[in-house]
C-alpha cells in the first residue's frame, strides 16, 4: 500500500514538474523609464505577477558595453539609435525568477512597439516610442543566461 | 532646498513580501531619485560592521541576525533634503507609532521587522553610502 502511494506520488510530482518550469530571465528598465520615475511601478508589476527578484543593480552603460550587449543587432538600421539611447542615462538591470519567467516577462512587457502593445502591459503604460520602449526582456532561455552573465559576472 | 544623498535599505521582511517595487515607487513619487542600487544578502559580519554604532545596544544581536536573514535592496536616493524627506516617508521606527501613509505603517510588521532603513544625518549618509558603494557606482541623474 505504502509503495503504491509512493508510485502515485512520484507520478504526480513528475507531471507537475513538466508543467512547472522555474526559469530566470534578464530585465532592463531603460533610460526613459528611469528618467520618468517608473522604476518602482515596473518592479511592482513583476512582483505582483509572481516573478521573484533575484538580483538588481543600477548601471550606466558606456558605448562599448552597450554595443557588446546588443552585438547580435550590429549592422541593423536601428543599431546606432539603440546604442545611443541605452547609453543616454542610467538603467536598472534585474534578474527575475519564476515559472516560465522568460515568456511571463515578455507577456508583461507587451509588444516592442507601444502602439501595438496590449492594454495593461508595461510598454502600453510606460513606453513612448519604438526606441524609448521602457523595458528589455530576454527573448529565450539561452539569451537569458548570456545576458545574466553579462551583467552579473560575479554571480547573484 | 539642499540637494542631498541618503542611503536606503529595503530590509529582508519587505523583500520577502514582494514590496520592493511599491517602496521604490513611494520614493520616486516623493521626488527622490535612485542614483545607485544593488541587491545583496549580507553576511552576519557585514551586518555587524554596518550597525557597529549600535554594538552596545540590547537590540544589536537581533538586528544583525535579521538583517542577514535574507536579501536586501540597498539604494542611494538623491533629492532636495533627501535625508529628512526619506525619514518622513519611512515613518516612525515602531510601525505602531508610524503615521498613516508612511512606508512603515503600510509595510512593517514590528519594530524589528520594520521594512526600511534610512540614514539619520548627513555624516551617517556619507559613511553608509561609502560602506556599500564605490564612487563610480553612483549614477548621475539629469532627469
Amino acid at each position: 500500500m505504502k509503495s503504491l502511494f509512493k508510485v502515485i506520488l512520484t507520478a504526480a510530482l513528475c507531471s507537475l514538474s513538466i508543467m512547472y518550469a522555474e526559469e530566470q530571465t534578464l530585465s532592463i528598465i531603460k533610460p526613459d523609464a528611469v528618467a520618468n520615475h517608473h522604476i518602482g511601478e515596473i518592479i511592482a508589476r513583476f512582483e505582483k505577477n509572481g516573478l521573484k527578484i533575484d538580483g538588481i543593480k543600477m548601471v550606466k552603460l558606456d558605448q562599448g558595453r552597450a554595443e557588446a550587449f546588443y552585438a547580435e543587432h550590429k549592422g541593423k538600421p536601428f543599431f546606432n539609435d539603440l546604442v545611443n539611447f541605452m547609453t543616454s542615462g542610467p538603467i536598472v538591470v534585474l534578474v527575475l525568477e519564476g515559472d516560465q519567467a522568460v515568456a511571463k516577462n515578455r507577456e508583461l512587457m507587451g509588444a516592442t512597439d507601444p502602439n501595438k502593445a496590449a492594454p495593461g502591459t508595461l510598454r502600453k503604460d510606460f513606453a513612448t516610442s519604438m526606441t524609448k520602449n521602457a523595458v528589455h526582456g530576454s527573448d529565450s532561455l539561452a539569451s537569458a543566461q548570456r545576458e545574466i552573465t553579462f551583467f552579473f559576472p560575479e554571480g547573484l | 532646498m539642499k540637494q542631498e544623498r541618503t542611503l536606503s535599505i529595503i530590509k529582508p521582511d519587505a523583500v520577502a513580501k514582494d514590496h520592493i517595487g511599491a517602496i521604490l515607487a513611494r520614493f520616486e513619487k516623493a521626488g527622490l531619485k535612485v542614483v545607485a542600487a544593488t541587491m545583496k544578502h549580507l553576511s552576519l559580519k557585514e551586518a555587524q560592521n554596518f550597525y557597529a554604532i549600535h554594538k552596545e545596544r540590547p537590540f544589536y544581536n537581533d538586528l544583525t541576525h535579521f538583517m542577514s536573514s535574507g536579501p536586501v535592496l540597498i539604494t542611494v536616493l538623491e533629492g532636495p533634503n533627501a535625508i529628512s524627506k526619506n525619514r518622513e516617508i519611512m515613518g516612525a521606527t515602531d510601525p505602531k507609532k508610524a503615521a498613516p501613509g508612511t512606508i512603515r505603517a503600510d509595510f512593517a510588521t514590528s519594530i524589528d521587522h520594520n521594512a526600511v532603513h534610512g540614514s539619520d544625518a548627513p555624516e551617517t549618509a556619507v559613511t553608509e553610502i561609502s560602506f556599500f558603494f564605490k564612487p563610480d557606482q553612483l549614477c548621475a541623474r539629469s532627469h
